[in-house]
């Protein structure tokens, strides 16, 4: 135990001296005022070229891919006009705690605009206030964000969950059961989505007999809907939501159940290949509602007008979302033109939609 | 290492060599600090501008704090996988009772610290008593801990007071953010507990528990004291997040687990315990950090960025390991420094 006795010799010493230097250093900081200090950022001018930070904290999801490839085409067209000369992306899989380091980034980073499409409606407050006290513009996409220095650019979660849930209450009808795949617990637009759906549900009196979670990945929608199917055998459907309804409809699949369990769909190519496969087999139904990755590029539009100073008219915001419109259902009437469009596309595309620039110009005065 | 003992400290004075061991784990952290620093302060626009500073230590403060309260679970020769979970479920516990009240702040730490220990205890209770094996144990604590957060917090939401927002942003004498200073306070009272008889006992503990059962060590109320000090303290970087936050989430802290062994084993502690410090492991998470800003800041691609990342933590903990390996005797001593 020879080096024990070394340590603690060691440690006596470095704690006399840290513990002098430590009462030195509080003896200043006592002496001398408090500050909350403000840093370089935007500086509100509205002339431009502006810069444009954007800050995605999750990936490995097509959908986010999607949703960042559109915004930098969209960007390479303001650029050409000369409105915007540089896009600054942090994507990365972060928790919160990464993902206000990527803010903070952004901010040193000098940027006028930051889109971001949050981790969490709450817990970016304090850092979103920083920015927003030097001036940056802040546009959450995808996610609705409480803070008052955001503007949301969203679509209503809990309308775009409540369509397909309206229909599959339909084809089950009143008494009906179904389970329910949803895709984080606790994560926001799944708790907007999931209450939506419940609304809809327990006013057409249709039964959730279970409820599980598959974090919106197509590999888990099909292992939960297998376990739920398999514990509730005698079920008229399945609402699932987007990015898990082929993993769904596998599931059926697997058990020999497409023809007797109605599902909700997702405007996806994938499941629209699956779709369009049983359409020619007999009479499938199904519905799918995108909810499309180019927020990203309708984001873009409405922050580059607010950098130019223009203002929002009163019905352009609520409270401090400019609500999106939920894009165009498709159904099994419209099914076969929707198909068309996109059937070229690879298997995990989604069917998208932005607003025009002349659209967005209607949110503003 | 190997090699440079071999051959290059071989012909070198005893005191000089016996220095050089009981530095050289301080010694590589300390070099990787510089590199990074430097590097930050060249890269980065306005690294030592009040700002720039209170924002870099605002995202260390709550990394190192878990990575000190990993570390006094790994010292005892333990690993906690739950502790992400230890802070998301005592920052919910906290902010529950907030309600973005300054009145309610002591009542709402107070809880959350009670929290964060009582986690810390149920999983020294399972490990030392039970004697399951501490990584499968708190890999499924950590599923308990963070259901449990869901009950308490099932959304995110609840407002933190704005005494601790406020305090948490607040500089003093111009460049010495709050943060910076809880740091040190940190450090500070590692350097106690690590002077204690119970510092003692846990190096002891982790080193060769046999031989301290020998010695009349009470091994395994060590073990249980060190889990429950280090929930303790995870509750704290739980608080840090929040005041960092402004608000409550259910995922609050639940990704820090892996940070908090990346930075520990960068800071020179090793895992199988009884060698390292938690002032080691505070500068790893500054390290760690840094590095993190540094990928941003250098221009990488951004479908490149986790790539590089993991590359150069890689390479950090490599130069940690290489500087810091070393058997026997020499272990105990390149603890000292700490």
């Amino acid at each position: 135990m020879g080096s024990t006795r070394h340590r603690n010799m060691l440690g006596r010493r470095w704690r006399g001296s840290l513990a002098l230097g430590a009462a030195a250093v509080a003896g200043t900081l006592m002496a001398t005022a408090c500050s909350t200090p403000e840093g370089g950022g935007g500086t509100g001018e509205t002339e431009g070229p502006f810069t444009i930070g954007v800050s995605n904290g999750f990936i490995g999801s097509e959908w986010r891919e999607q949703m960042l490839s559109e915004l930098e085409t969209a960007f390479g067209e303001y650029e050409a006009e000369g409105i915007v000369d540089q896009l600054v992306v942090e994507s990365a899989d972060v928790d919160i705690n990464g993902q206000i380091q990527q803010i903070r980034n952004l901010i040193r980073s000098d940027v006028d605009a930051i889109i971001v499409n949050p981790n969490s409606p709450t817990a970016l407050d304090q850092v979103f206030a920083e920015a927003a006290e030097q001036g940056i513009e802040i546009v959450a996409i995808d996610q609705a964000v409480a803070s008052e220095d955001v503007v949301n650019v969203v679509i209503d979660q809990a309308e775009w969950a409540s369509l397909s849930a309206q229909w599959l209450a339909d084809e089950v009808g009143e008494g009906g059961r179904i389970i329910a795949v949803n895709g984080i617990d606790g994560h926001p637009a799944n708790e907007d989505r999931w209450s939506g759906a419940s609304e809809v549900f327990d006013a057409a009196g249709v039964e959730v007999v279970a409820n599980d979670y598959a974090e919106w990945d197509q590999n888990q929608g099909q292992t939960v809907t297998r376990d739920l199917l398999a514990s509730n055998p005698d079920v008229d459907g399945v609402f699932v939501q987007d990015g898990m309804a082929l993993g769904a409809f596998r599931a059926l699949q697997a058990e020999g159940l497409v023809d007797d369990v109605v599902m909700t769909g997702e405007a996806r190519v994938g499941y629209m290949r699956e779709w369009d496969a049983q359409r020619a087999e007999g009479d499938y139904t199904s519905i799918g509602v995108p909810n499309p990755p180019s927020v990203s590029v309708s984001a873009l539009h409405v922050v580059i007008r607010m950098l130019q100073g223009e203002e929002f008219t009163a019905d352009g915001l609520d409270g401090n979302n400019a609500w999106l419109p939920i894009p165009e259902t498709i159904t099994d009437d419209t099914f076969d033109e929707r198909f068309a469009e996109v059937s070229d596309e690879n298997d995990a595309y989604a069917v998208d939609h932005a607003l025009t620039p002349e659209e967005a110009d209607a949110y503003f005065e | 290492m190997n090699l440079l003992r071999g051959t290059g400290t071989r012909d070198l004075p005893g005191p000089v060599r016996s220095l050089l061991s009981v530095h050289m784990p301080a010694l590589a952290v300390g070099l990787l600090l510089l590199v990074t620093v430097t590097a930050s302060a060249i890269l980065q626009p306005g690294f030592f501008s009040p700002y720039g500073l209170s924002a870099s230590f605002a995202t260390f403060l709550p990394l190192a704090t878990i990575a000190a309260a990993q570390t006094i679970i790994v010292l005892g020769g333990g690993i906690d996988l739950s502790i992400g979970t230890i802070v998301t479920l005592s920052s919910a516990v906290s902010v529950v009772l907030m309600q973005g009240d300054d009145a309610r702040l002591p009542l709402a730490l107070a809880a959350g610290l009670a929290t964060g220990a009582a986690c810390g205890l149920f999983n020294g209770l399972v490990v030392a008593v039970l004697r399951l094996q501490p990584i499968v144990a708190t890999f499924a604590t950590s599923s308990v801990f963070g259901g449990v957060a869901l009950l308490v917090l099932p959304t995110p939401g609840g407002e933190v007071s704005p005494v601790l927002t406020g305090t948490y942003r607040m500089v003093l004498a111009m460049y010495v953010p709050i943060p910076a200073v809880l740091l040190v306070v940190l450090f500070l009272s590692w350097r106690l507990l690590r002077g204690s008889r119970y510092g003692q006992h846990l190096y002891a503990v982790g080193g060769n528990a046999e031989a301290a059962y020998t010695s009349s060590v009470p091994v395994s109320r060590v073990r249980v004291l060190s889990y429950t000090l280090g929930g303790a303290v995870a509750s704290l970087a739980g608080v840090a997040l929040l005041a960092d936050a402004g608000a409550g989430d259910p995922t609050l802290g639940t990704e820090l687990t892996l940070g908090s062994i990346a930075a520990l084993v960068i800071g020179g502690t090793r895992l199988r315990g009884g060698s390292g410090g938690v002032g080691g492991a505070l500068v790893g998470a500054v390290v760690l950090s840094l590095i993190q800003g540094l990928v941003f800041f250098a221009g990488v691609p951004t479908n490149a960025r986790e790539f590089v990342y993991g590359c150069v933590i890689i390479a950090a903990i490599a130069l940690a390991g290489l500087l810091t390996a070393r058997d026997g005797s020499a272990s105990g001593a390149s603890g000292g420094t700490r």
